[in-house]
């Protein structure tokens, strides 16, 4: 109907530039219109009372006016502009995905078998017609395959931005004029990245996308992603983030797991979400020994899921073989630094350096390495504080250190990277005047400009919502429990009043002083490169001494927050994979940031990777520097097998090594194609739009031979179609003169 | 034989009273003021960090004066609060004026982390405060003793002691321990001797003839016992300020309170 009508068909239209072959320019046609216009108005106005009132004359000018500017129009000699491919001059590569989320049989046939039953039954007969076609199956990369029988959907991943890479590599040697894909978009490359779709824009090749499969699935539950540190002390307590999708079930009840080998480390009840819909779940586990740890999370296969393959993912995390070291500077004696130490005494993970004022000018030391270690008191220099992973600044007033001393306090989080924590007490915060030094730019909350903020009066701790999802706060690992143990701790022996928290800081808990007041007890919130938190009180030792001998509440909490505190603090040289899990791939990125001895990124170091694979595989590789981000150094790797593999890069300058760290990865096969099995017409749709094609449902497949004549690339030559004789526009001129005569004779004036 | 049994009985009059004399003496000397108790330091509401608190316990075979007070009253307050000013004085510690009596009854002692005990060789700890003392300790509790003397006084301790710390052995401390070291470098000690051994040309108390510094520590190897044994700080505080009271005895007896309470703050 449409071609009928207009001549030639909707995807010329959709393809095509209008233009004007008169020459004539398009102002004297709108002056024309207007003019014409102007005089229709004021003709039949003036004779208005013989079409009985001003509205009735003017909709008749109006009519006349419309016939007017069509005619017009019609003058002006519209047309199309289109570039068309030349018929047997151009090939068409027919690229079929060959993944093995193709075998799904959705309605009892496989996504595959469809397919091919769509191309045999008459899809490449029409297409052959017009162009030569070349085949290719895709999956983890681009294959030249001769006929379809025979084949089989068996690769193991789906990267269909490398298949259309390779497609539009093969157009510059072959005068290819379009890409047809058929698929069920389940791609397993994290989608098309920006250098694909500039490839195939720059060929000007049209992907036309044709989608198979079931969009939805009938009843599956599926781990979507899984988000959890990729470093780690031994027996740390992590978090893990876990992207549910489910279909089917809502509403329904399962288990969430996480495994370490066969032993399960943590288990949840979880209440499934709405049919399509994604909730993220958490849930805590230890992080166990040393080494790199594949932890495999997993939902409990529900009976009649269609899919089970897809409840699991795994996630690798380092383990790492070092004890951060904290130094805690205190002002005075107090309890609150000897029950710290006992619960940093039961964490072989984490070492305290302590430097007690016990009088006027004598600092007790504790846990120092050698005896000249802090033998000249607070370090003063960038080499010294630079040392510790983290700092403790407990109740000792500001102006004891020295301005440098402070800026370098500063620093110390912002450019180190390194956790500084606050203590309320006697000379802390607003008592020791903090809230006047560069010090207090850095603290999660502002801080009073007035005295008499500290009180040695009982107040009791409570949990806030972000607290109830912290791993700092977390006393047990259910979250009902953890709440009711927050609500059961003794009071603290004291607390300091603070103002507001600032914008992005996290309050964890806040102290209830029994006479409704509430302030932050512990604020956290990063710094620069680092992490700053403050607990306004120095009375948990209470939590202590208050409860059971063997209850280890207070030593968990200490433990998590200094773990936190320092855990994440990195050296000069800080080792990174784009991954820590590949799924059947073997590409994988290595990265480094680089730092000099302040800490700066460094630009002028050289960076190797050595690398350690399965069955002792041994490579090296080179990072380059990024030249837009100084300190940064990457470099891509092959990982030829699967299992996991050790990465330590090593920096130097000059001669002189900087430092080295080591990261882990794991490349696993088999894996990729059980996920998002369902079709991903979102990202069909999006590739073809974004080159110029269209994407089709495969019952609907047969329009592409319509609309494939158009396109730029391979052999083509641009036409023009006239447009003023298109049967719509005559159509339209009986139109507007039948109704105006009608309403000639509604009106009586014929 | 009549003759015999009347000059036994002289001979102890005699010494009898040479006793009462000799006691009469010592109170001339070091007179206590009785109503020093009543007096209490200007400050002595003041919340604090640290307060001295004094353990009051059941004490064995008490009689006389003792069995009314009960021996953990020995140098009380007069002791505690002379020693509290000197801590305040030479330390950066917040410590309360005033001393505050606990007992293994109550669950209050949970709230001082620090308990001074004197006079241990007269206590007698039933089953149930012997456990509680061991659950304080367990807790992060820290306990001092002070002014026992001798053998049997150390056989009287010990056995309440063994009713809550069976698993645990009392050991010698040596001269590097960090407990003689926290604040005053104490390689260098003596015997303190109390006032009953006015004029001090001896130092020691029945057969305890040398100071022993001894300690009982938890499994990680921290002190969580100080237990000065054959010495008596507790005078050494107490008559600190009295011209007859010799300083290097008083001054010591400082240094080794003071360490005491930093090793506990900071162990």
């Amino acid at each position: 109907m449409f071609e009928f009508l207009f001549k030639y068909p909707w995807a010329m239209y959709r393809k095509g530039t209008f233009v004007f072959l008169s020459g004539w320019p398009l102002w004297l046609l709108a002056l024309l219109t207007a003019a014409a216009a102007g005089f229709l108005l004021w003709l039949f106005l003036r004779r208005r009372e013989q079409w009985r009132g001003p509205i009735r004359a003017s909709i008749l000018a109006g009519f006349q006016c419309l016939v007017f500017a069509v005619l017009l129009l019609m003058l002006w000699q519209p047309a199309l502009s289109v570039a068309t491919l030349r018929s047997q001059q151009n090939v068409v590569a027919v690229v079929l995905d060959a993944s093995r989320s193709m075998a799904l049989a959705d309605d009892g046939r496989s996504r595959f078998d469809i397919a091919r039953a769509a191309l045999d039954g008459g899809l490449l007969g029409e297409l052959r017609k017009k162009y030569p076609i070349r085949l290719y199956t895709a999956g983890a990369a681009l294959q030249r395959v001769d006929q379809l029988e025979g084949l089989q959907p068996a690769e193991s991943a789906t990267r269909l931005g490398d298949t259309l890479k390779s497609a539009a590599g093969e157009a510059s040697t072959l005068p290819i004029g379009a890409i047809v894909l058929i698929s069920d978009g389940a791609d397993n490359d994290g989608g098309l990245d920006q250098q694909t779709i500039a490839a195939l824009r720059a060929a000007r090749l049209p992907v036309h996308t044709i989608g198979v499969g079931r969009e939805t699935p009938v009843s599956d539950i599926e781990i979507a992603g899984v988000q959890t540190p990729a470093r780690s002390l031994p027996g740390t307590r992590l978090n893990a983030f876990v992207t549910i999708r489910q279909h089917g079930f809502a509403g329904g009840v399962a288990t969430l797991s996480v495994r370490d080998g066969d032993k399960i480390v943590a288990s949840r009840q979880i209440r499934l979400d709405g049919d399509g819909k994604q909730s993220i779940e958490s849930i805590s586990f230890l992080s166990g020994e040393k080494g790199a740890r594949a932890f495999k999370f997993a939902v409990e296969p529900l009976e009649a899921e269609s899919n089970r393959a897809n409840n699991a993912v795994t996630r690798l995390v380092h383990v790492e073989d070092r004890r951060p070291r904290i130094l805690y500077v205190e002002g005075e004696p107090r309890w609150e630094m000897k029950f710290i130490r006992r619960a940093v005494e039961e964490d072989p993970n984490i070492e305290l350096v302590s430097m007690l004022r016990t009088t006027q000018n004598k600092i007790y030391r504790q846990g120092i390495g050698d005896p000249a270690e802090l033998e000249q008191g607070f370090p003063a220099t960038v080499d010294e504080l630079f040392a510790y992973e983290a700092l403790i600044i407990g109740a000792v007033e500001a102006a004891w250190f020295s301005g440098p001393q402070q800026a370098l306090i500063r620093e110390f989080a912002d450019r180190r990277g390194g956790g500084v924590l606050f203590l309320g007490g006697r000379a802390a915060l607003s008592e020791g005047g903090w809230q006047a030094t560069p010090v207090a730019e850095m603290l999660p909350v502002e801080l009073p400009a007035r005295k008499s903020t500290f009180h040695r009066e009982p107040a009791k701790a409570e949990l806030t919502g972000p607290g109830m999802d912290s791993l700092i706060t977390r006393l047990d690992d259910d979250l009902a429990q953890n709440a009711a143990r927050w609500k059961a701790l003794p009071a603290l022996a004291d607390y300091q009043e603070t103002g507001a928290p600032k914008p992005g800081a996290l309050v964890l808990a806040q102290f209830n002083t029994g006479t409704g007041r509430r302030f932050p007890l512990l604020s956290t919130q990063n710094y620069g490169r680092g992490r700053v938190a403050l607990l306004a009180t120095g009375g948990t030792w209470k939590w202590q001494m208050l409860q059971d001998s063997k209850d280890t509440t207070h030593e968990r909490f200490w433990q998590q927050l200094l773990r936190w505190l320092a855990s994440d603090t990195r050296g000069r040289v800080t080792a990174l994979t784009s991954s820590t899990v590949i799924s059947d791939a073997a590409k994988v990125q290595l990265r480094a940031d680089i730092r000099d001895n302040n800490y700066l990124p460094l630009a002028d170091a050289s960076a190797e990777a050595r690398l350690i694979g399965p069955g002792g595989l041994a490579d090296s590789v080179a990072l380059l520097p990024d030249p837009q981000t100084p300190g940064q150094y990457s470099a891509e790797f092959q990982a030829s097998e699967p299992g996991s593999y050790l990465a330590e890069i090593v920096a130097r300058r000059g001669e002189q090594e900087i430092a080295r760290d080591v990261t882990t990865f794991l490349r696993e096969d088999g894996v990729a194609e059980n996920f998002r099995t369902e079709q991903n017409r979102e990202l069909l749709e999006r590739l073809a739009a974004q080159t110029g094609g269209r994407y089709y449902p495969i019952g609907g497949a047969s329009d592409l031979i319509d609309e494939i004549d158009f396109s730029e690339a391979g052999l083509s030559v641009r036409e023009t179609h006239d447009l003023w004789d298109v049967p719509f526009a005559f159509l339209l001129l009986a139109l507007l003169k039948g109704a105006e005569w009608l309403l000639r004779r509604r009106w009586g004036a014929v | 034989m009549r003759y015999r049994s009347l000059l036994a009985a002289v001979i102890l009059l005699v010494i009898l009273a040479g006793v009462l004399l000799g006691q009469r003496r010592i109170r001339q000397v070091f007179r206590e003021d009785e109503n020093e108790m009543l007096v209490l330091p200007s400050d002595a509401a003041e919340k604090t960090e640290f307060v001295w608190a004094r353990l009051r316990y059941p004490s064995l075979r008490a009689s006389g004066m003792w069995a009314m007070r009960g021996s953990w009253t020995v140098d009380y307050p007069k002791a505690d609060r002379t020693f509290l000013q000197g801590l305040r004085r030479l330390t950066r510690m917040h410590a309360k004026a005033m001393e505050q009596v606990v007992d293994l009854v109550s669950d209050d002692i949970y709230n001082y982390p620090f308990v001074y005990v004197v006079e241990p060789g007269h206590w007698d700890l039933p089953e149930a405060q012997a456990k509680k003392l061991r659950e304080y300790i367990d807790r992060g509790g820290f306990l001092m003793t002070d002014d026992f003397h001798g053998t049997f006084e150390w056989s009287v301790f010990t056995d309440s002691l063994n009713r809550g710390f069976p698993d645990r052995t009392v050991e010698d401390l040596a001269d590097d321990d960090p407990i003689f070291h926290v604040l005053y470098d104490l390689s260098d000690r003596f015997q303190v001797p109390g006032i009953v051994n006015y004029p001090f040309d001896k130092t020691h108390e029945y057969d305890g003839f040398e100071a022993r510094w001894r300690a009982i520590r938890d499994d990680r190897g921290r002190i969580v016992m100080a237990i000065c044994h054959n010495m008596d700080l507790g005078d050494a505080w107490e008559w600190a300020d009295h011209p007859q009271y010799p300083e290097k005895y008083a001054s010591l007896a400082y240094r080794v309170a003071i360490n005491n309470i930093i090793y506990a703050m900071t162990h």
